[in-house]
């Protein structure tokens, strides 16, 4: 007994010597920020990175523009690009380059390294590529002038501003091959450089001492991405102070976390929205009056106001309203049993028929808890609503084939670059065979619109958006979905960090532009 | 002795066989599909077709087996779909931080658990056997992740003193690089003499491994004590007693050591399921072991590197198991004279 006495008593001297040797929630130094990220990044090309990298990407490469908050007196921050104009009807595209920027491995910038990292991304066909189809050619006529031509007006503008595929990189880093950048690498021009990657720990970034803009008082000279899983992990950090950002806010840690010391919490617009897409050519929801019906037993503001705690807001259409191009006339249904009830009545379908199968995602406790209430809600209206929660990889497949998809499937969308024609096109526009579209609508009004819009939004944009309103309008009638939430994101820092402006663009923090306060 | 040896091994091969052949399959059969996790949230249909050819998606199942089989054979077990990274070294990388985290728990068990179940096979029904069995069916019947969030809200959130997850502060990492030379942080950092690092490594692996051992504690305490009351009732034990040998010798030199072949055999699987149940405490305290690894590996449907997994850990567990075997030739005389 007395040896185990002597053993607990070691250890206990032991741990606490270690202990106080060590203080573990020790702050970063003031010019540090910390980032807590639910994952590590995998795809370090940027011409392949199309994930939780873009963390990463905004701070260590620079576009040819980047894209500004919806509000903002312009629509674009020039980066790479000082001055830009479109010709020839919106199919040439004419960039000006910026002088004196160089590439973090000493490599000059200029028009020669910028058409080769577009043609190297457009051509590896990985990532985001599909952003540049409309490219025929891109010509360096001088070293800092760069043409960009396309086969129909395209808006290379909001291309060239995309969060994702649209990087600019070093050619000497581009020649080192994926897997060099997949070690931990990087190319860019961005404030930040890449000093170290510990796999599955953190990445660490580096001030880039020759970045362009140049380094003022105050800037953070050092950010660690460090990966933390859990979220309840994550809201600790930033309790002590050991993380300023955090990436997993749960919706009922909002309330709890906001009335914390030192902690700001917001609910910030964003371009994700989620719905159900209705099967418009399986039976019972091949019928319109039906499908109107069920988009009359969704009770939106139940939802947005307690299933998703205020992070989300009523839809109106499948454009985000702080999307341009949004259609904010729209006539939304309205939550309305009576209404759907008379709705199936007149539908035709018979008693019988009218049984429904909805698949969502079984890890979204929003997705379950709203499938719940619709169910419940259907049920009033004689309405049986099957559920079917699974993982994604299994409701896309079935959704894909005619045979296997559900009459209801769970859909969340924001765009690759600021357009509204990704919804528009990705989930709406007829497919031969379905990869998005998983309504499997189809309706040939809707399409030349949306073709219309595309076509004019290279070189007329007011026409684009009258256009993509119309379309909007369409959607709404042919009821090919339940439009319920423009998602918010939930956004956790520490209120000593000043000079954060949220960007529903970018799906991340630009460190260059924030500082911490006292 | 050498006949053994080769029988097992052998054996051992047609086990990793079949485990491989049933995972395999199973990955395959079930729902969903990797190529929307390999291709990011919006792929198009060519980079589809492409991927599918890539992964040889497009061939037959047994065609896909015996590729499979005849890389593996040469060392090679796909490239991970989600982390993009060559599975052998995700593996590797992985192995060390799990194997780092297992064995000292196992190692902490083992000093805790076998003196307590002596103690409280010796003063049974007093309150040290009575606390004893509450503490160690309480780590028994807490669930792991609780448990782990309970110390880390009390070593971290009340009383500062350890911190929460990760295996090194973000910091010392950085600024106090060491030579990976075995991969535990514990024994490189000490190799490469940085104290700093050293310190910052024990004060992280303390709380993931308290958690995990706590969870194996109950095991071996109980059994210890099942078996140290069993031996005391032997004549042996009767007789040392009539030689007036002291207890302590009694106890630890001669019943102890009477136990050791079922105990070796229960540590031996303590320490098989360790690996395989790490998951939960690697996943609270975001250790870089092959726990998260795997639990992300099968929510994205990365085949390659949940077979890696498997077959790895399979590998493991019958080693340790084949370790335990030996280990009775070692102790038991009579089984060497046999």
């Amino acid at each position: 007994m007395k040896s185990i006495s002597k053993l607990v008593i070691g250890a206990m001297l032991i741990a606490t010597a270690i202990g106080s040797a060590v203080p573990p929630t020790a702050r970063a130094a003031s010019n540090t920020a910390t980032y807590a990220m639910y994952g590590d990044i995998k795809d370090w090309d940027p011409a392949v990175a199309f994930s939780l990298e873009v963390v990463m990407l905004v701070n260590v490469y620079e576009p040819l523009l980047w894209y500004n908050p919806p509000g903002s007196a312009t629509q674009f921050t020039p980066a790479l690009a000082t001055e830009w104009h479109a010709s020839d009807g919106g199919k040439t595209w004419t960039f000006k380059l910026r002088e004196g920027v160089k590439f973090h491995d000493g490599t000059p910038f200029n028009s020669a390294a910028a058409k080769a990292s577009i043609e190297r991304t457009m051509a590896m066909k990985k990532g985001a590529y599909y952003i540049w189809g409309a490219v025929t050619a891109i010509e360096a006529p001088s070293p800092y002038t760069l043409v960009i031509k396309t086969k129909t007006p395209t808006p290379i503008d909001l291309i060239a501003s995309s969060q994702y595929g649209a990087y600019i990189y070093s050619p000497k880093a581009a020649a080192n091959g994926t897997k060099w950048f997949n070690a931990g690498h990087d190319g860019g021009t961005g404030p930040y450089r890449v000093r170290q990657w510990a796999k599955g720990q953190q990445v660490v970034l580096e001030k880039f001492d020759d970045y362009w803009r140049g380094w003022g008082a105050n800037k953070f000279d050092r950010v660690i991405l460090k990966v933390v899983r859990e979220n309840a992990t994550q809201i600790q950090m930033l309790r002590s102070g050991e993380a300023d950002f955090i990436s997993l806010v749960p919706a009922d840690a909002v309330k709890t976390l906001s009335k914390e010391p030192g902690v700001v919490v917001q609910l910030l617009p964003s371009w994700k929205n989620s719905q159900f897409l209705i099967n418009v050519r399986k039976p019972p929801t091949d019928n319109l009056k039906f499908r109107r019906a069920l988009t009359h037993l969704w009770d939106y503001d139940t939802v947005v106001k307690d299933i998703y705690a205020g992070s989300a807001s009523v839809a109106k259409g499948i454009i985000p309203t702080t999307m341009w191009g949004h259609n904010p006339d729209i006539r939304a249904p309205r939550f309305d049993i009576g209404l759907a009830k008379m709705l199936i009545d007149e539908s035709g379908v018979s008693k019988a028929q009218r049984k429904v199968s909805m698949a969502y995602i079984g890890t979204s406790e929003e997705y379950k808890n709203s499938a719940l209430l619709f169910q419940e809600n259907a049920r009033q209206a004689g309405v049986t609503v099957e559920l079917l929660p699974g993982p994604w990889g299994t409701i896309w497949s079935k959704a894909k084939k005619l045979e296997t998809a559900p009459n209801l499937q769970s859909m969340t969308w924001w765009p690759t670059y600021p357009t509204p024609n990704d919804w528009l096109i990705g989930l709406f526009r007829t497919e031969k065979k379905a990869l998005f579209n998983l309504s499997h609508y189809s309706n040939p009004a809707y399409d030349k619109l949306v073709n219309e819009g595309v076509a004019a939004e290279g070189s007329d944009r007011d026409t684009a958006i009258a256009k993509y309103r119309a379309a909007q309008q369409i959607l709404m009638d042919d009821a090919p979905a339940i439009f319920y939430a423009d998602i918010r994101t939930r956004s956790a820092r520490r209120a000593n960090i000043q000079g954060f402006k949220d960007n529903p663009a970018y799906n991340a923090v630009f460190f260059y532009r924030i500082h911490r306060g006292n | 002795m050498l006949r053994y040896i080769a029988q097992r091994l052998l054996m051992m091969v047609a086990i990793l066989f079949g485990v491989l052949a049933i995972t395999f399959a199973l990955s395959r059969v079930l729902p969903g599909s990797p190529i929307e996790m390999m291709l990011g949230h919006r792929p198009t249909p060519e980079q589809i077709e492409l991927a599918r050819t890539k992964l040889g998606l497009d061939r037959s199942l047994p065609e896909q087996f015996v590729l499979y089989l005849r890389n593996a054979l040469r060392g090679d077990l796909g490239t991970s779909l989600r982390t993009r990274q060559p599975v052998v070294r995700d593996l590797l990388d992985r192995a060390a931080a799990t194997f780092e985290l297992v064995t000292l728990a196992v190692f902490i068990v083992i000093i805790v658990g076998l003196p307590l179940g002596v103690t409280s096979a010796v003063r049974r029904g007093t309150a040290i056997d009575h606390a004893a069995r509450s503490v160690s069916i309480a780590g028994l019947a807490l669930p792991a992740f609780f448990v782990g969030m309970l110390l880390q809200m009390l070593f971290y959130g009340w009383l500062g003193w350890l911190p929460l997850q990760g295996r090194m502060n973000s910091e010392v990492l950085l600024d106090h690089p060491f030579a990976r030379v075995t991969g535990l942080y514990l024994l490189d950092t000490l190799l490469a003499g940085e104290w700093t690092a050293w310190r910052s490594a024990v004060s992280h692996i303390a709380l993931p491994v308290l958690t995990l051992a706590l969870a194996s504690l109950a095991v071996i305490t109980r059994i210890t004590r099942s078996l140290m009351i069993e031996a005391l009732g032997e004549d042996f034990v009767r007789t040392a007693r009539a030689y007036g040998i002291p207890a302590r010798d009694i106890y630890y030199r001669y019943a102890l050591k009477a136990t050791l072949i079922p105990m070796l055999t229960v540590i031996g699987l303590t320490y098989g399921y360790m690996l395989g149940g790490s998951v939960v405490v690697e996943y609270v305290f975001d250790w870089p072991g092959l726990g998260g690894y795997v639990v992300n590996a099968i929510i994205d449907n990365d085949f390659p590197a949940v077979m890696g997994v498997t077959l790895f850990l399979s590998t493991a567990y019958l080693a340790v198991n084949l370790t335990v075997d030996l280990l009775y030739y070692a102790v038991d005389p009579r089984l060497r004279q046999a």
